[in-house]
């Protein structure tokens, strides 16, 4: 049985959520769906963390689905890279359902409460399934299905407020729209190769040579993805929909979904198009490049303009995708591994980060900034939470942030990009402007009169603060982060074995 | 509606026929068009077109909601489980082969019960979204007729 | 115990201080009394390891391996050491000073002050140890980061600006400065360890040598370097002792220290002077000399004119390591210590003189002289000492200094240091000139044919207050006789090659 497991634990990554679901629609009761949900996350990142140690030396896992080999049959193909972005996506659901059993129950009416588990099952399998495959179509496939049930649980967020239901529909048109250039992307690189499968792409593409086909399916690749990861301009949908959600999904569809896009672009641009390719090099350096620092920029001045405190992340999150574009469009080995390494920074930063917004949702019935005053001393523990996650984000020594913002600035030195350099550390400015005016508010102006709020419930409080011990632990000691991040950039460059002829 | 009873009775006469041919569409994937998509909406218009004659409210007393519920997340299993069946039985996961000692005849089995449970959970859910719809509009009076 | 204990553990007391205070929050007494014990303790430690280091030890202690190749390691080193004896021994004086400040105004919040106290001085010991770039970084900004809410800590509108000025500039400044410099650095050398003859020589291009200095220079803005020293008046808004420790000797040190380390180990005293890249740095240094003292003269309010006194004075240290020889860095190290002596004793001077007389501007302090005689005759001191006059400590710092000016052929800067003494004999000595020999001003009547009372009640400062500021006035007259030792340690920092010009 053991053996029969371990041989089959990349499908079972992906099918026990996508078996579980079904299972929770059925169980009557919200905290039997809530419980049953939180079992099958500390599974599915138990099975993360024994793949991530089985590829962390170099290793990759192929597993064959049904039985029929590659490329006719769809592969699950697993290096340090998915690896690495399974076990954020499984270690955040394991730490955001236990999270969610309070805030759940006092944002959505008990008989609905299994259907959004279900939902969120559904939601971690196919975020799952986008990382773990290894066949272009089958990438589509997972991810429409993680973001038809995030549509569904971004308006689950209607009972507390109205404006989920059209936050909701815009991010349904919008990623609608998005996986639509994704999948014609997919059919014309199909089209002149005949392939779906990565590794097999990889070799027909350069065979195949610079074409303008080719030239398209990439440029549709990219706007698709670029929409899921909320690429300036393409961020349109993501502040409203993290506002109104639940806080739960809020903190978790802010730590995955976003970076699982962007493993898609990693792995799409440098194993499938191959890492020196001549036109993507191009659309790198005139099109992301100042794409990345726009967002940066325009991102971190709007949030500093919000009241709402889920807002104000959301616009900061944008800004801190920017960083991960910025990484990638260095093209260099230490610029991909600040943007790899920021996946895991900045999940776990944004993980934490919302989970206090949810306690002071919570607690305070509000997340207006304005209405927060005081709140450190009504709530002491959620309120520091807060502040060392604001620090991470800013980029201070000893927290995650800082290890990223160091690669990125590491990688423009080292090509002699002076002002992207000073960009990259002026944006870190603008973050303490946001940052530190939740800080003032809470730490030095008087409460609200005749208001009481109380400190955040355990259940909720814990997991943040394991998500907040995450981001000093791994900033203080970080080599095993940046060592499987380098360990992944290696695998990307090394991909493309092949040099294009032109 | 049951004042009609051309439509009564037309649709009496209709209903079991369409039933029938789902079942067929469903079962003859394998040698012409056909499958679990296609036949579960088919099934799911017979009783579509109960509801249009009858009203949403007889249509949700022979399906309650939350049979239909379940059902869906049954198909969805049985999908699912025939693919965590293949893994116990020693092959990947949705590996036909191990269903039947003849290997044509195991993906024959495979296919014929993963549509099955394909045709289960489309006519469920394509019920469940008439009624989640038809629901929110209060019915019509006759005279509005 | 061995050296590296000993390191560690002068590290820990005032860490596991913050936690204690946080604990017996409710009980003042022990509170305060923790903060005393937990100061003499961890002088103990650092004069014991003083002891090892004056007869050559050098010990390092390594704690965890952030990045590939990029450690927390500390190593002390002699300037290290003589900032950390510094800032320990002050801290006992500040300890209780403080006890004596915040009761006798009745602050609020005392225990979350504490807490910050404690962690800013574990900052700035850590700072003092640092063995490599990296770790000097990061406790530099936590240095930063634990004195926001001290300079905060009056939570008044004018408090939060103050704060956000001074957490805004020197976060700017390191963050897009400093932080550049030191990934450069790493980029260029390969390596961030503090060596004798700097790690740049050889590595870098000379003529980026200038501006990685300026990057380095304007980064580090704890030295308030003109024209990024808008801090330091704005955090004058925090209570006294927070003024008096922080701001006379550990942060603005931490940050003229940093320069020093920064000059020394990390670019070369002789590679500097070799390739002359430091010498727009002279000028700017005795710019922000003069122009400081200039505007100190136009400040009203006391602690204003302490504030630009300090920015002034910093610069004097940051010409010293900018005129790229032995004598430039002797004479800046022992200005670490005589000025951190006079300028601490100032600045408890005039927290003494609000908290007995609720009097905060020089105009004010006409004729206060006789009624608080010894906070007086202490502040002029300290004076004398921040002026450079013999018998008292400042002499031989400024001394040293104009050596320093000499040997590197800078006559202007013998001209501009003269000049700064004038400009402090002006806007310092004519407090307590005015204290003494003014007539106190006469009090108009408040009411019809009620007539003003002859004496308003301001006696002398009380006795927690006095006791440190008699202290540190003493330690002023005592450094200058004990300047022979003190310079023959300075000799040991090594500057290479030994013969350096």
């Amino acid at each position: 049985m053991p053996g029969l497991i371990e041989a089959n634990l990349p499908a079972l990554q992906v099918v026990l959520p996508l078996v579980a679901a079904p299972i929770c629609a059925m169980l009557g009761k919200g905290s039997r769906a809530w419980a049953f949900a939180t079992l099958v996350a500390f599974l599915a990142f138990a099975i993360s963390i024994s793949l991530f140690i089985a590829t962390y030396g170099g290793q990759v896992i192929s597993y064959e689905m049904g039985g029929w080999a590659p490329p006719l049959g769809i592969e699950y193909r697993i290096d340090v890279l998915n690896a690495f972005v399974l076990m954020i996506v499984s270690g955040m659901a394991a730490l955001v359902l236990p999270y969610a059993h309070r805030s759940v129950a006092a944002e959505i009416p008990a008989e609905r409460q299994p259907f959004f588990y279900t939902a969120f099952l559904l939601c971690l399998t196919g975020l799952l399934g986008v990382a773990i495959t290894g066949d272009a179509f089958n990438v589509f496939v997972f991810l429409e299905i993680s973001s038809l049930s995030t549509y569904a649980l971004v308006a689950s967020g209607s009972w507390r407020n109205k404006r989920a239901l059209t936050a909701a529909y815009n991010y349904l048109i919008m990623g609608t729209v998005g996986a639509t250039f994704f999948v014609i992307g997919i059919g014309m690189i199909y089209m002149i190769t005949g392939t779906l499968n990565m590794a097999d792409l990889a070799t027909r593409i350069i065979e195949h040579g610079d074409s303008r086909t080719l030239r398209m399916g990439f440029v549709f690749i990219f706007i698709g993805v670029g929409l899921k990861l909320a690429m300036f301009p393409l961020h349109l949908w993501l502040p409203n929909a993290y506002t109104f959600a639940p806080t739960a999904v809020t903190a978790f569809v802010a730590a995955t979904a976003t970076k699982v896009a962007v493993y898609v672009l990693l792995r799409f641009m440098f194993t499938v198009f191959g890492f020196d390719y001549e036109f993507q090099a191009e659309t790198l350096k005139n099109v992301l490049l100042p794409v990345a620092l726009v967002a940066m920029f325009a991102a971190s001045l709007v949030a500093i303009f919000q009241d709402d405190l889920k807002r104000m992340l959301a616009y900061s999150s944008i800004a801190q995708i920017g960083y991960m574009l910025l990484g990638l469009a260095f093209l260099t080995h230490t610029g991909l591994m600040a943007t790899i390494v920021h996946l895991f920074n900045h999940a776990v930063t944004k993980g934490a980060l919302f989970m206090v917004a949810g306690c002071f949702i919570l607690s305070a019935g509000t997340s207006s900034i304005s209405s927060l005053r005081g709140i450190g001393r009504d709530m002491p523990w959620t309120t520091a939470a807060f502040v060392a996650g604001g620090m991470s984000l800013i980029g201070l020594p000893l927290t995650v942030g800082f290890i990223s913002k160091w690669y990125l600035v590491q990688a423009a030195l080292e090509l002699g990009w002076w002002p992207v350099a000073l960009l990259i550390m002026a944006s870190s400015l603008l973050a303490i402007v946001y940052v530190w005016r939740v800080v003032e508010a809470a730490y030095l102006k008087p409460a609200p009169e005749g208001v009481t709020r109380r400190e955040a419930p355990l259940s909720m409080l814990i997991p943040a603060w394991i998500l907040v011990g995450l981001s000093i632990w791994f900033g203080v000691s970080a080599t095993l982060t940046t060592t499987a991040a380098s360990r992944a950039a290696d695998v990307l460059i090394g991909s493309s074995q092949m040099l294009w002829e032109e | 509606m049951e004042h009609h009873a051309i439509l009564r009775v037309v649709s009496k006469l209709l209903i079991p026929p369409i039933l029938v041919y789902a079942l067929y569409v469903q079962w003859h994937g394998d040698y012409g068009p056909g499958g679990g998509f296609q036949a579960g909406v088919v099934f799911a218009v017979a009783f579509i077109l109960y509801a249009l004659v009858y009203g949403v409210d007889e249509m949700a007393r022979v399906v309650p909601p939350r049979l239909l519920h379940a059902s869906a997340g049954i198909g969805v299993l049985i999908y699912a489980g025939t693919g965590v069946v293949t893994m116990a039985l020693g092959e990947n996961f949705l590996g036909y082969n191990a269903l039947a000692h003849h290997p044509v005849h195991a993906q024959e089995w495979g296919i014929i019960i993963v549509e099955f449970g394909v045709g289960v959970a489309v006519a469920s859910v394509m019920i469940s979204i008439f009624i989640a719809f038809a629901c929110h509009n209060p019915p019509l009076k006759d005279e509005d007729w | 115990m061995t050296d590296a204990n000993a390191l560690l553990l002068a590290l820990s007391i005032p860490t596991v201080t913050m936690f204690l205070i946080a604990m017996s929050g409710s009980r003042p007494n022990i509170r305060d009394g923790i903060s005393i014990v937990a100061s003499i303790c961890t002088f103990a430690v650092v004069l014991r390891l003083l002891e090892s280091v004056m007869a050559g030890a050098r010990p390092s202690v390594t704690l965890v391996e952030v990045m590939p190749g990029l450690t927390i390691n500390f190593s002390i080193e002699p300037l290290g050491m003589l900032f950390a004896t510094v800032a320990s021994g002050l801290w006992i004086v500040t300890a209780i000073y403080s006890i004596g400040y915040m009761r006798g105004a009745q602050e609020k919040k005392q225990t979350r002050f504490y807490i910050c106290f404690a962690l800013a001085i574990a900052s700035a010991l850590a700072i003092a140890f640092s063995g490599n770039l990296f770790t000097l970084f990061i406790f530099y900004e936590v240095l930063t980061i634990s004195t926001y809410p001290l300079v905060a800590h009056k939570e008044t509108p004018e408090a939060r600006a103050g704060a956000r000025v001074y957490l805004g500039i020197l976060m700017t400044t390191s963050i897009l400065f400093l932080l550049v410099a030191v990934i450069w650095t790493w980029n260029l050398a390969g390596t961030m360890e503090f060596r004798a003859g700097g790690i740049l020589e050889g590595n870098i291009d000379p003529a980026y040598v200038p501006f990685l200095l300026a990057l380095f220079a304007f980064g580090i803005g704890k030295a308030a370097l003109m024209p990024f020293h808008r801090w330091l008046p704005a955090a004058m808004v925090a209570p006294t002792p927070v003024s008096a420790l922080l701001h006379a000797v550990a942060v603005v040190k931490a940050g003229v220290f940093t320069m020093l380390k920064v000059g020394t180990y990390i670019f070369g005293v002789g590679f500097l002077s070799k390739t002359g890249a430091s010498e727009w740095l002279v000028w700017v240094a005795g710019a922000s000399i003069l122009i400081a003292s200039i505007i100190a003269l136009t400040k009203d309010d006391l602690k204003a004119r302490l504030a630009y006194s300090t920015v002034s004075q910093l610069s004097y240290i940051t010409l010293g390591v900018a005129l790229a020889n032995q004598m430039g860095v002797i004479g800046g190290s022992m200005h670490i210590a005589m000025h951190a002596m006079g300028k601490i004793t100032l600045f408890m001077c005039a927290g003494a003189i609000y908290v007995a007389a609720h009097k905060t501007k020089v105009s004010e302090l006409d004729g206060l002289g006789p009624k608080m005689p010894v906070t007086f005759i202490c502040f002029t001191i300290a004076s004398l000492s921040i002026i450079g006059l013999p018998p008292f400590g400042g002499a031989w710092s400024k001394w040293y200094l104009l050596l320093a000016a000499a040997n590197a052929g800078q006559v202007v800067m013998i001209v501009v240091l003269m000049l700064s003494s004038l400009l402090n004999v002006a806007y310092l000595l004519a407090i307590p000139g005015r204290a003494f020999f003014a007539p106190p001003k006469k009090q108009v009547a408040h009411s019809l044919g009620a007539a003003a009372s002859p004496s308003d009640g301001i006696e002398e400062a009380p006795l927690f207050c006095l006791v440190p500021i008699c202290l540190t006035a003493i330690g002023c007259i005592v450094l200058f006789f004990a300047v022979g030792g003190l310079y023959e340690y300075l000799l040991s920092i090594p500057i290479l090659p030994e013969a350096a010009p």
